[in-house]
């Protein structure tokens, strides 16, 4: 036993002397990290803001000019273009000048009066379906916000039943504070993958795996001297990542720190288990780095609820993304930073994490041949 | 001489890559205090045949033994009997000369004055001294096989195998090697040198011709070329014996 700590220790010890000799793994390893939290944390954004608005008010009444104010003054929209008739609007969607049209068709405030059901028509830019979707849901809130209120005004009185929503733990619905915990995983995926499926292949190519296989060495102190100091590296990644994500983006930490320092450790041995793998299979450093960026990338962004929520995906999908530890981490990270809660409340998360972690280095220990052939 | 005196044995060892016959029933024994030459031309199956002996490689059929162990077990016993050079830059670039040395003293699990005592030797023996903080890429062709082979010697193995050791070797260094080697020898060690070098193979103790993975003759170089009279030079023996063998 304590000639495989020595052993270990050893290997371990080695590989931080790589790392810190090796200005590319420095650079990948803590520069890209932050680089990407910066990148995904401005440009992944699910919020609408200032959308680009036509108003064609075929009303010029007092309340047509009153409802498009409104709409100016909401974040969601921003006032353009006022037009006569939707003819106009049509042209500017063309030209991407604008990507919603307000119609508030002639007789609007007559049948307001009234109390007539009156029709306000939203014409959006389809093309892009993600900002179409949530601005169609802004407006629709306002439409019926200003109904209630007109409903308000016109019986004097205050409604029996209001509703009032709000949105706990992001309560101002910002999407860097949902995104920055799921940009968590995929960093952390992709850069231990990719850096533990190097640095094998790297000892394959440069012949150094030969002379390692002529010591005493057993196969787990190879895997494992491996594996903790890019655990390590990816703690390191994962604290930076964090910092970032609260100076940035106030991304909050409202439950136990170690808590998450568990999930992302369990995660890494995972991660690293997989690119280890990749290694051992290709042995070479750039087919390990290709199939390491595939096999990372895809599952970690796709699978793992961070773009798409998992329930919404086809059976066989949610089936695959049980193998994902993405899927665990970012269900981990979003359940402690942003709900606050304890390992207690995450008992399946975890459980599979550690089972997924000691799968991973099962398999690549067994695969893991100490012979070249 | 019969198995028992022999440290390492090689029993009809076989050997295929895909369509490539690498070996085909390679057998040998080397003594201890025995320089054995594995002479033969690219491709004739040497390399394959020390990394067999060296546990690094499974043969396909026959055994190769250490001390009447199986280098392939795994056992750290015979790992620390078995001293392995091998032909292609196999210790980390980028660490110094001592911290390659000191990671191969960890890895077979020397305790400190054992290693202390070992890396003074060594490296007094390979010259490499003045040298302790130079990276080992950055050391010269000559200095390089020093250092693999001050690595393979750290445990005080009673068998090194080194697959040709001085290619890419200045003439001086070349001549140094072959003196370390003969220190080693003389104190009782068992080496098996590969080689394409002719001049080298008629220092050897005894020499095998490997030719497409078979022994075409096996003995000392002088008796060999006693055996075979017409040849004038060793070179000329070899390649007569390929071109029959052909």
């Amino acid at each position: 036993m304590s000639g495989f700590i020595t052993r270990l220790w050893a290997l371990a010890k080695k590989e931080v002397l790589h790392m810190a000799r090796d200005p590319q793994v420095i650079l990948l390893a803590l520069g890209m990290p932050l680089l990407l939290v910066v990148l995904f944390g401005y440009a992944v954004s699910f919020d609408v803001e200032d959308v680009p608005l036509a108003v064609v008010d075929q009303d010029h009444s007092p309340a047509s000019r009153d409802f498009a104010a409104r709409m100016d003054e909401s974040d969601a929209f921003r006032i353009r273009f006022r037009l006569e008739s939707e003819a106009e609007a049509e042209a500017l969607f063309r030209a991407d000048k604008v990507k919603a049209a307000l119609v508030i068709p002639e007789g609007y405030a007559r049948s307001l009066t009234r109390g007539e059901p009156t029709e306000l028509q939203l014409l959006m830019d389809g093309a892009d379906g993600t900002t179409a979707r949530v601005a169609v849901g802004y407006a629709s809130q306002m439409g019926q916000l200003e109904t209630l209120r007109r409903v308000q005004d016109g019986l004097t009185m205050s409604m029996p039943l209001e509703p009032r929503v709000r949105t706990w733990f992001n309560p101002t619905m910002d999407s860097a504070v949902f995104v920055v915990p799921g940009l968590v995983a995929i960093i952390l995926a992709v850069l231990s993958v990719l850096l533990a499926a190097l640095t094998v292949a790297r000892e394959w190519e440069r012949g150094s795996m030969e002379q390692l296989f002529a010591t005493p060495v057993d196969r787990l102190a190879v895997v494992l001297g491996k594996v903790l100091p890019y655990v390590a590296l990816g703690i390191l990644q994962f604290m930076l990542v964090l910092a970032a994500g609260a100076w940035l983006f106030d991304v909050p930490l409202r439950g136990r720190f170690v808590t998450v320092l568990l999930a992302v450790i369990l995660f890494l041995t995972c991660s690293i288990g997989q690119g280890l793998l990749i290694s051992m299979v290709t042995r070479n450093q750039q087919v390990a780095t290709q199939v390491g960026a595939v096999s990372s990338i895809l599952p970690a962004l796709l699978l793992s609820g961070f773009l798409f929520p998992v329930e919404n995906m086809p059976l066989i999908l949610q089936v695959i993304s049980r193998i994902v530890p993405a899927r665990y981490l970012i269900s981990v990270l979003r359940a402690v930073l942003l709900q606050g809660r304890s390992i207690t409340d995450l008992g399946g998360p975890f459980l599979s994490l550690v089972l997924l972690a000691i799968a991973l280095i099962t398999l690549t220990t067994l695969k893991f041949r100490r012979r070249l052939d | 001489m019969n198995d028992s005196a022999r440290v390492l044995v090689a029993h009809q060892l076989h050997k295929r890559f895909k369509a490539q016959e690498a070996l085909r029933g390679l057998s040998l024994g080397v003594a201890p205090g025995e320089l054995y030459g594995l002479v033969g031309p690219d491709g004739a199956g040497k390399t394959t045949a020390l990394r067999i002996m060296a546990g690094v490689m499974g043969p396909d059929e026959g055994y190769a033994r250490i001390a009447g162990k199986d280098p392939l077990s795994g056992d750290p016993a015979v790992r620390s009997m078995l001293g392995y050079m091998p032909q292609q830059y196999s210790l980390y670039g980028d660490l110094s000369v001592d911290e390659n040395l000191a990671f191969f003293g960890k890895m077979f699990c020397l305790d400190k004055a054992t290693f202390s005592a070992q890396r003074e030797r060594l490296l007094h023996i390979t010259r490499l001294g003045r040298f302790g903080d130079r990276r080992a890429d950055a050391l010269s062709g000559g200095m390089y096989k020093k250092l693999a082979l001050a690595c393979s010697l750290l445990p005080k193995p009673r068998v090194l195998l080194l697959d040709e050791p001085t290619n890419g070797v200045d003439p001086v260094s070349r001549r140094e090697l072959w003196a370390l080697l003969f220190e080693l020898v003389e104190d009782g060690m068992a080496v098996v040198v590969s080689t394409a070098y002719m001049d080298e193979a008629e220092r050897c103790h005894r020499v095998g011709l490997l030719h497409r993975g078979q022994l075409l003759m096996e003995g000392a170089p002088t008796r060999l070329m006693a055996e075979h009279g017409n040849a004038a030079t060793f070179e000329d023996l070899f390649l007569a014996a390929v071109r029959e063998a052909a």
